[in-house]
């Protein structure tokens, strides 16, 4: 079991093209591992064993008739729960929505669905994907199978959860401050927020609409790039997506980063806030590796974290007091303590400071931008420290602000977190690599090449790594 | 002369949240001190030059939606 529980899409694939993998079975053994493990970790919210039994059964029709859609047909996938799949539930893991079916598939869903892909179930988020960890909401949050009894990221914390005990092979997150690439750092697992406008929101609960991004969650880095380009693409029925054409993701993965050259900010993680000493060597280390690869790596400053924190601050706000507004003011006592505070801190900031916080992310990103020139990409923290334990509320909340991916959802560029060892815990470390627009493909390129030199995905928590 | 509850629950009416309990305006006091905070961080040599314009597009021709 051990082995299908870890295999990753693109191995999965090829097994089921050539029919040595049957999909029913594939989702069969990974529905009674989830059923196993799922009390203890909580990734989901609720499985859905007869759709994707369904879905397993058309697949495995269509493949023996000579149908093979692709990579992702008959892959096993999880849906954060403010993505709507028609039919179930979206609940956005608060008691506000518990009964709101899903009219139709969110555009994503839709996606996976013509790719062939199987749809296991709802994943655990935070509250509305701002409030979390939380113990008083209608279902407990997820824990990281990495620790004793640790935080493991958010808001996309079920997609990662699930990746890393080994339930499913392919997630799907969203990420307004960080919350896909926050779990990926937090559970050893690979995060990718895409550039703002490459995968369509439309069916997404919105956090901040001008912030908010949907992204692919894998183990592993050709996975991502698997996922990626079933999901890219344009959508005018959402006013945030761009038209442009999609890139072959993994077309380049493995051509190395010999002669590339490469920006690290550091200033991120020593002095606008003092990494864990285990991260910010990591990163250091990553540095020394990708140069060692081939890759000329040159110190660059960006503007300080703290003016990127106040912007992305403001606007999420703002826009989640205005999204939720409604619901907050007719019954706010169905709100978790933790969103209750989060989204009420938007009906207090006024509006010309939203207008200056949106004048602000303008300034940021064009000089970030400037700043980006004649490097191929840029590497970086994502998260400054190992998991705490999510019974400790405090560690928790000092936690969450120490982080560097906010910056690229004010510019919206594509960044990707990947693992980058682990502590003398066994806590999971990470590193993010950030792009120009539209170049997730250089993104994964150079995260191939640091994921080829190292072992980090091939390992998996010890406690489920048996189950 | 104005409580600071007054202000506080005028700036809950102003918003429409009118059903907030004495918990949940605690948490409004700590929003409305906290957005001090934040405000008092941004920049002040902001310009209505650097304005993104994303307020408001017209559709595309034969679009649907802006």
């Amino acid at each position: 079991m051990t082995d299908l529980a870890f295999l990753g899409i693109a191995d999965a694939a090829d097994l089921i093209r050539t029919r040595k993998l049957s999909p029913v079975e594939y989702i069969a053994a990974l529905l009674d591992r989830t059923g196993r493990l799922d009390s203890r970790y909580h990734a989901f919210i609720r499985l859905t064993p007869d759709l994707a039994l369904a879905g397993a059964r058309q697949a495995e029709k269509e493949i023996a008739g000579g149908n093979w859609r692709g990579p992702l047909h008959g892959i096993p996938t999880g849906l954060k729960d403010i993505i709507d799949c028609a039919g179930v539930p979206t609940t956005a893991h608060s008691k506000v929505l518990v009964e709101n079916v899903a009219a139709q598939d969110a555009m994503v869903t839709q996606r996976l669905k013509s790719a062939g892909a199987i749809v296991m179930g709802k994943l655990a988020t935070h509250e509305f994907a701002i409030g979390g960890p939380s113990f008083d909401l209608p279902w407990p949050p997820a824990v990281n199978p990495w620790g004793g009894n640790h935080f493991p990221g958010g808001s996309s914390s079920g997609s990662g959860v699930a990746l890393a005990a080994g339930m499913l092979p392919a997630a799907l997150g969203t990420d307004t401050g960080g919350s896909v690439r926050n779990p990926a750092s937090m559970c050893g697992i690979t995060g990718m927020k895409p550039t703002y406008g490459r995968v369509s929101r439309r069916g997404v609960l919105p956090l901040a609409y001008s912030l908010d991004h949907v992204g692919p969650m894998t183990r592993t880095v050709r996975d991502n790039a698997l996922l990626l380009q079933v999901l890219a693409g344009h959508d005018p029925d959402d006013p945030g997506s761009a038209n442009v054409p999609v890139s072959h993701y993994a077309a380049d993965l493995e051509r190395g980063v010999k002669g590339l050259k490469l920006g690290l900010v550091r200033h991120f993680y020593v002095e606008d806030m003092q990494a864990h000493p285990e991260q910010a060597e990591a990163i250091d280390r990553a540095a020394e590796l990708l140069r060692g690869l081939g890759a000329e790596v040159r110190e660059i400053r960006l503007a300080p974290l703290q003016d990127y924190a106040t912007c992305t601050r403001i606007i999420i706000r703002c826009e989640a007091f205005a999204i939720h507004r409604r619901w907050l003011a007719e019954r706010p006592g169905d709100y978790g303590n933790l969103a209750r505070q989060r989204i009420l801190d938007g009906a207090a900031v006024s509006a010309t400071d939203y207008i200056d916080a949106q004048r602000l992310r303008g300034r940021l990103t064009r000089r970030t931008l400037e700043m980006f020139a004649g490097l191929d990409a840029v590497l970086t923290a994502s998260s400054l420290d190992p998991a705490c334990r999510i019974d400790d509320a405090d560690a928790c909340a000092w936690l969450y602000p120490r982080q560097a991916r906010q910056p690229f959802n004010v510019t919206g560029q594509p960044a990707i977190a990947i693992p980058a060892g682990f502590t003398q815990d066994d806590l999971p470390l990470s590193l993010q690599l950030i792009g120009h627009p539209w170049q997730e493909a250089m993104l994964y390129r150079i995260a191939r090449a640091y994921e080829r030199a190292t072992d980090w995905t091939e390992r998996h928590p010890s406690a489920v790594s048996a189950a | 002369m104005a409580t600071n509850n007054d202000i506080l629950l005028r700036t809950a009416a102003t918003a429409g949240l009118t059903r907030l309990t004495e918990a949940h305006l605690a948490q409004l006091k700590r929003a409305i001190e906290s957005a001090r905070e934040l405000g008092d961080k941004l920049p002040k040599d902001l310009h209505y030059s650097e304005e993104i314009a994303v307020t408001f597009r017209l559709p595309a021709a034969g679009g649907s939606k802006p």
